[in-house]
C-alpha cells in the first residue's frame, strides 16, 4: 500500500471527525455496490461484486460426497478465500497474502457456517443431503480478491450471498432399490435445478474505528488509519450471526455494544440494497 | 471507451451512448484518419525520405503501426503516439510526487514514471531562505524539510544521461503539500497548459494539476512563508501533534474540497481531459442540480456530465470563431 503523508492522514482523520469523508460520504454510507451474477459459467453459481475499487468474485461448486459420520443428515460446506497477487503487491506468495486469505476464510466460515454442530448457520446444511448417511452435496465456495481497496470482508460476504442466489443444484434421482449397505445409484439430472433459499444468509458489516468515530466501508487509505475494526454479521431478522475484532487497540465493552447496534441499523439498508442489486443482476443475466 | 464500471439503468445507458456519439462527431474530423491501430498501414509518400520513429515498423515494404494511437509527423519523422501511455516528462513540466526515499543529498520521488525522479538538496530552497552552500549539517537535517511519504510539488529540470529525471523546487510556489487530498488519474488526461497552479478564490482552495496524473486538491496556503522559519522552531512544531488536532479544516472548505475531488474523479472515469475550467463547470453543475457530494459518484451525475460535454465543446468552438 502506498504510504500517506502526515498532512494527508490528518486530513482523513479530520474528515471522519466532521462526518465528511474524502469522497463526500457520511460515516455510515456505503460506496455504490455493483453486482454481476453468472460470471463463471462452469461453476454452479458465481457472482462478482464491486464496491468502489474493491473487486471480488465468488463461485460455488457442488459435488456429490459422503456426509460425516457424526452428522449424517447434513451436507458439507467449505469456504475458502484466495487473494490474487494482482490485487496488491503485498498479496504475493510469502509476503502475507496467505495470512490475509486464512483470516478472511475463517471469518467467513464463522459468520456463515455457524458452530461445529452446524447450529445457527446462515446456509442450511440439511437441505444439501440426498440420501441420509450415504450421499450428500459438498459445496465448495471460493472467493477471489481481484482488486483491493478496503472492506474485503463485506464485499466477499455480499459476493457469496449473490453467488448462492445464483446457484442451481442439479436434481438427483436416487435408485429406489438400494440396500442399506451399498452406495445407492444416483442419477444427476442435467436439466432441472433447485435454487437455494438465500433469505437466511447474513451480510457482514465492518465498522472501522478511527479516532473517536466509526465508519462503515473504509477505503484502504482510511483502513491504514484505523485503531481497530469490528466485523458483525447480521441476518435479515436482525440477529447477530458472527462477530470478529481486528486491530491492536483495546475497546471498551460499551463501545462494542454501541457498534453492534449501529451495525444492526446499517445492515437493514444494506440487505435491502443488496437484494435489489442481486435481483437486477439476475434479471439482466437472463436477458443476455 | 473503457467499460464504465457503473450500474447504469437502461435509459442511462442510452443517454450516455448518445452523448458520446455526439462528442465523437464533434471531434476534429481531420484527425480521424490519423488514428491507427496495431498493424494498420501508415499512409506515407514512399518517395520522400522519411525517418521511421517509435511505434512503427517496416513490414513487407510497408510502414505499419505497432501501437494503437495517433500518427504524428514532425518534419521527416513519422511516429505513432500512443494515447494511454505512461507519463512522458518534458523539461519544465510541473509534477506532483511522493517522497519514497531520503538519501545522500537528494530525495527520491515517485511520479508515475518508469523511474523515480530525483530532487537534489541543492535544487531546493533552504528553510532560512539564504542562498548558501549546503553543508553537512543541512544534509543531516534533510528530514526536517521532506520525510518519506510526503507529497511534493516540483518542476522538471532536466534528464540525466541514464534516463532518470531531475526535479527542482526553487520557487516559492513549489514544496510540500499538506491539508488536502491527492488524486491519481491517467497522465494523458492532463494536457500541457499555461497554468497548472490554480488558486480557486471563491472556495479558497489550491488545485494543482500535475502533468504526471497526480492532482492535488487542498486548502490554500500562502506562498511558503512558513519555510522562512528557524530550523529549530520547525523541528519543534512537527513534534507537537496536539496543536494540529485543534486546527482541522473547516467544514465548508472540506465540502468544497470533496466536491472538487469528486468532479475530478467523475471526469477521469469518463475519460475527459481535465483542466480547471471543466472542473469548475462540473462543480457548478453539481450545485445547480443540488446533488449530494457523495451522489456525484453515482451513475446519474456521470450521465449528466457526459451530456453537458458536447454542448460545452460546441459553445467553445463557436467562441473561438
Amino acid at each position: 500500500m502506498v504510504g500517506l503523508s502526515v498532512g494527508e492522514k490528518h486530513f482523513i482523520q479530520g474528515g471522519i471527525a466532521q462526518d465528511l469523508r474524502s469522497d463526500g460520504r457520511k460515516r455510515l454510507t456505503y460506496r455504490p455496490i455493483y453486482v454481476e451474477t453468472g460470471v463463471i459459467p462452469q461453476a454452479h453459481g458465481s457472482a462478482r461484486v464491486r464496491l468502489g475499487a474493491t473487486d471480488v468474485i465468488a463461485s460455488v461448486k457442488a459435488e456429490l460426497g459422503k456426509p460425516s459420520a457424526l452428522q449424517p443428515d447434513k451436507g458439507n460446506i467449505a469456504i475458502y478465500v484466495d487473494c490474487s497477487p494482482t490485487a496488491a503487491p503485498m498479496f504475493e506468495v510469502g509476503r502475507g497474502g496467505e495470512e490475509l486469505s486464512t483470516e478472511l476464510s475463517v471469518a467467513l466460515q464463522r459468520c456463515l457456517l455457524g458452530g461445529k454442530s452446524g447450529a445457527g448457520a446462515g446456509i442450511d446444511p440439511t437441505s444439501l443431503v440426498v440420501v441420509e448417511g450415504k450421499v450428500c452435496w459438498d459445496l465448495y465456495i471460493d472467493g477471489l480478491v481481484i482488486s483491493s481497496d478496503g472492506n474485503l470482508l463485506d464485499a466477499l460476504a455480499a459476493a457469496i450471498k449473490a453467488a448462492l442466489s445464483n446457484t442451481g443444484i442439479p436434481k438427483v434421482d436416487v435408485a429406489a432399490d438400494a440396500t442399506s449397505d451399498e452406495q445407492p445409484e444416483v442419477n444427476i439430472s442435467d436439466e432441472e435445478f433447485l435454487q437455494f433459499d438465500t433469505s437466511g444468509i447474513p451480510v457482514i458489516v465492518t465498522l472501522t474505528k478511527v479516532g473517536r468515530h466509526y465508519i462503515v466501508d473504509a477505503t484502504s487509505e482510511e483502513e491504514s488509519q484505523m485503531s481497530s475494526a469490528v466485523s458483525i454479521s447480521v441476518n435479515r431478522k436482525g440477529h447477530i450471526c458472527g462477530l470478529m475484532k481486528r486491530g491492536g487497540v483495546g475497546l471498551d465493552p460499551s463501545i462494542i455494544l454501541d457498534m453492534i447496534s449501529v451495525a444492526k441499523h446499517v445492515s437493514e439498508q444494506l440487505i435491502n440494497k443488496l437484494d435489489s442489486e442481486i435481483a437486477a443482476a439476475e434479471a439482466s443475466e437472463e436477458e443476455s | 471507451m473503457r467499460g464504465l464500471q457503473l450500474p447504469l439503468s437502461q435509459t442511462q445507458r442510452i443517454r450516455l451512448q448518445r452523448a458520446l456519439e455526439k462528442l465523437q462527431s464533434l471531434s476534429c474530423k481531420a484527425n480521424s484518419d490519423a488514428s491507427v491501430t496495431v498493424a494498420d498501414t501508415i499512409p506515407v509518400n514512399y518517395e520522400d525520405a522519411f525517418l521511421k520513429g517509435h511505434g512503427t515498423t517496416d513490414l513487407n515494404g510497408d510502414l505499419v503501426a505497432t501501437l494503437c494511437g495517433v500518427v504524428e509527423r514532425i518534419n521527416k519523422l513519422v511516429y505513432v503516439r500512443a494515447l494511454r501511455a505512461r507519463y512522458k516528462p518534458e523539461v519544465g513540466d510541473i509534477v506532483v510526487g511522493r517522497v519514497v526515499e531520503v538519501s545522500q543529498k537528494r530525495w527520491r520521488l515517485e511520479i508515475n514514471f518508469s523511474l523515480d525522479a530525483i530532487l537534489m538538496l541543492s535544487s531546493m530552497n533552504m528553510p532560512d531562505g539564504i542562498q548558501r552552500r549546503r553543508t553537512a549539517l543541512d544534509e543531516l537535517n534533510m528530514r526536517c524539510i521532506f520525510e518519506e511519504n510526503d507529497v511534493v510539488c516540483a518542476e522538471v529540470r532536466n534528464f540525466q544521461h541514464d534516463g532518470s529525471l531531475q526535479l527542482q523546487a526553487r520557487s516559492q510556489k513549489y514544496g510540500k503539500l499538506e491539508k488536502g487530498q491527492l488524486l491519481i488519474v491517467d497522465p494523458y488526461l492532463v494536457k500541457k497548459s499555461k497554468q497548472h497552479f490554480h488558486h480557486l478564490e471563491q472556495f479558497g482552495i489550491d488545485l494543482i494539476l500535475g502533468r504526471n496524473g497526480f492532482i492535488w486538491v487542498g486548502e490554500h496556503v500562502e506562498a511558503r512563508d512558513s519555510m522562512v522559519v528557524d530550523q529549530a522552531n520547525s523541528s519543534e512544531q512537527s513534534r507537537v501533534p496536539e496543536e494540529k488536532n485543534q486546527t482541522h479544516t473547516p467544514l465548508e472548505m472540506r465540502q468544497n474540497i470533496c466536491r472538487i475531488a469528486n468532479a475530478v474523479r467523475v471526469l477521469s472515469t469518463l475519460g475527459f481531459s481535465i483542466d480547471a475550467d471543466l472542473i469548475l463547470e462540473t462543480v457548478e453543475l453539481s450545485s445547480t442540480v443540488k446533488i449530494d457530494i457523495h451522489d456525484m459518484l453515482g451513475s446519474e451525475f456521470h450521465v449528466l456530465v457526459a451530456e453537458r460535454e458536447p454542448e460545452r465543446r460546441s459553445l467553445m468552438g463557436k467562441r473561438k470563431r
